[in-house]
């Protein structure tokens, strides 16, 4: 089988400078990205996750090293890379239906097309007869349904999704990745997918990319030979499961503190929010 | 749901009732009380008020005509205000080294009283421009400053949305941050036209048109008339009312999308 290079980062550095403190997020970071691939990148919290799959979205340029989309190096956010979004990114103001539309839009797609194909896309998500919905009006789980679709409205080549399952029920977050891994078998995209969840890598990528703590580099990448459909007790899942871990072991525990100190820290973040909004 | 809330809307109207009869009592006591031909009772302004509708004001002018002569004038201003506050406090808002640049101009202007304006406005100015310098005073600056800080209260991460499916420049600025904006610049227009509103007596009163409810007001004032005066200070009162109740429908329907707006 041979497989075409899709997407290519190459060598990316990244640094940041903010108030006098800098930060060096990514540490010469290189992977090639085959068509209709399904790729996991996991690394421990804070270690510049989020800042790859931004330059990879051309939303934020790497000091050095660049990304390459069908060999070109990319500059700006491409037609042909979309993004589903953790906290799910809604707009608030535009019902499900005009949320899926967006992309079409500013594509300049005529009104009835927009509508034929995101009402498709809707169905597909299993959002029908939610069109004129608020987000609001929305659970969480709903809520990424939209995200998803508005994702793949597009047609996309590669579906950029940081940490998509991670702020939603697990009982939802299951049904989903059950659907997008659907989804992805039926179509020739190629798939993104940052995560901190070790069993949903496995249970979804072709091949995980385990990235160390800041600067983050590539520590290993991970082949994922198991067959699909993929079962969580499975006995080779396990042992996969624990084989993966030890590579991270070593990562993770350099960054135990750091994490509990940011979980602390957002949790009180969050209370305070609540008492402000009472 | 629908019950309850009727209901509650009932039991709400109930209780205005109960304290508007409360103060209308203790306004007829402090009149007997105080028995002064100057400090009339409620009856006697309901009679004001009557004659105002029926005959017209001394100089035969009718009620309507002051009504739809103050209203006209302020939605004018208002008008005004609404086209430069917008677009300044978007601009402003996208750029915050605008903002800092003038900075200094616009906070000592912002609290100047329109009434410190009103000699500048009649030695420069003439007619209806006199009225719309005063409310246009009035009602811009709670539009640039809301919509300023709507502008910035946009979630960057919705930015990144919409960069990420291919907006440019303008659709961001229109469709992302002006849209979440939008409320914020409601609320402004609610409040710039209440502002407005409350500047009207002092825009009539240099006006120079034997028309509004500030001129009956300042009118009446002369004559003595007292029970005239509060008739056209009550319905100051009550159409400023009407203007920020309809605002607030307006608002809660319109962004229906958004948490509660509350009456
Ligand atoms: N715009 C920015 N300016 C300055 N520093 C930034 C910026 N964005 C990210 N960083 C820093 O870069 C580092 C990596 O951040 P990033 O969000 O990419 O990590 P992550 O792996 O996605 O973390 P998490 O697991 O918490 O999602 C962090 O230390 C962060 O503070
Ligand atoms: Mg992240």
């Amino acid at each position: 089988m041979t497989l075409s290079k899709c997407l290519e980062v190459e060598k990316v550095v990244k640094h940041y400078s903010h108030n006098g403190k800098h930060v060096h997020a990514l540490d010469q970071v290189t992977f090639h990205v085959h068509k209709k691939e399904f790729i996991c990148i996991i690394g421990p919290s804070g270690c510049g996750k989020s800042t790859l799959l931004k330059i990879i979205a051309g939303l934020d340029r790497p000091t050095s090293g660049e990304v390459r989309f069908q060999g070109e190096t990319v500059k700006e956010p491409h037609p042909k890379i979309s993004m589903v979004f953790q906290s799910f990114a809604l707009f608030p103001w535009r019902t499900v239906l005009q949320n899926v539309e967006f992309g079409l839009e500013t594509r300049g797609v005529p009104k009835a097309e927009r509508r034929k194909i995101a009402l498709e896309l809707l169905e597909l998500v299993g959002l029908k007869g939610y069109e004129n919905a608020y987000p609001k009006e929305l659970s969480g789980g709903m809520k990424q349904r939209v995200g998803i679709a508005r994702a793949l409205a597009v047609d996309p080549e590669i579906v950029l999704m940081d940490e998509a399952f991670s702020a939603i029920d697990e009982f939802t977050a299951q049904v989903l990745r059950n659907e997008v891994l659907e989804l992805w078998e039926e179509t020739e995209k190629t798939f993104i997918l940052v995560t901190h969840n070790l069993t949903e890598a496995l249970e979804m990528a072709d091949r995980i990319i385990v990235l160390s703590t800041r600067p983050a580099k590539v520590k290993h990448e991970y082949h994922v030979s198991l067959k699909r459909p993929r079962n969580r007790s499975d006995s080779k899942f396990l042992r996969c499961q624990k084989e993966l871990f030890n590579i991270l072991k070593s990562e993770l525990e350099h960054t135990i503190v750091r994490h509990k100190l940011k979980a602390i820290h957002e949790h009180f973040k969050i209370e305070d929010m609540e008492s402000f909004q009472r | 749901m629908a019950s309850k809330f009727l209901g509650k809307s009932y039991k709400t109207f109930l209780n205005n009732f109960v304290s508007l009869t409360i103060f209308l009592f203790l306004w007829e006591i402090l009149s007997i009380t105080i028995s002064s031909p100057f400090f009339p009772n409620p009856l006697d302004v309901w009679e004001a008020f009557l004659i105002l509708l029926l005959k017209g004001d001394v100089e035969g002018i009718s009620l309507t005509t002051h009504i739809v002569a103050s209203v006209s004038r302020v939605l004018l201003g208002f008008g005004l205000a609404v086209v430069t506050g917008i677009p300044l406090g978007l601009v402003m808002g996208l750029k915050r080294v605008a903002y800092g640049s003038v900075r200094s101009i616009l906070e000592p202007l912002r609290f100047i009283p329109p009434i410190a304006w009103i000699p500048l406005a009649i030695i420069l100015l003439t007619g209806c421009a006199r009225y719309m310098l005063i409310i246009w005073l009035g009602a811009f600056f709670p539009i640039l400053l809301n919509t300023m800080a709507g502008v910035q209260t946009v979630n960057p991460t919705l930015i990144d949305v919409a960069k990420v499916f291919g907006a440019d420049k303008k659709t961001i600025v229109v469709k992302t941050v002006f849209s979440n904006a939008l409320p914020e610049v409601f609320a402004g227009m609610r409040i710039g036209l209440g502002v407005g509103w409350m500047c009207i007596v002092a825009a009539e009163m240099i006006g120079g048109e034997m028309a509004g409810l500030g001129w009956l007001i300042l009118k009446y004032g002369e004559l003595l008339n007292v029970s005239g005066m509060i008739v056209g200070m009550v319905l100051i009162g009550i159409i400023g009312l009407l203007m920020n109740e309809t605002f607030l429908r307006v608002e809660k329907r319109v962004f229906r999308w958004r948490r509660e707006v509350t009456l």
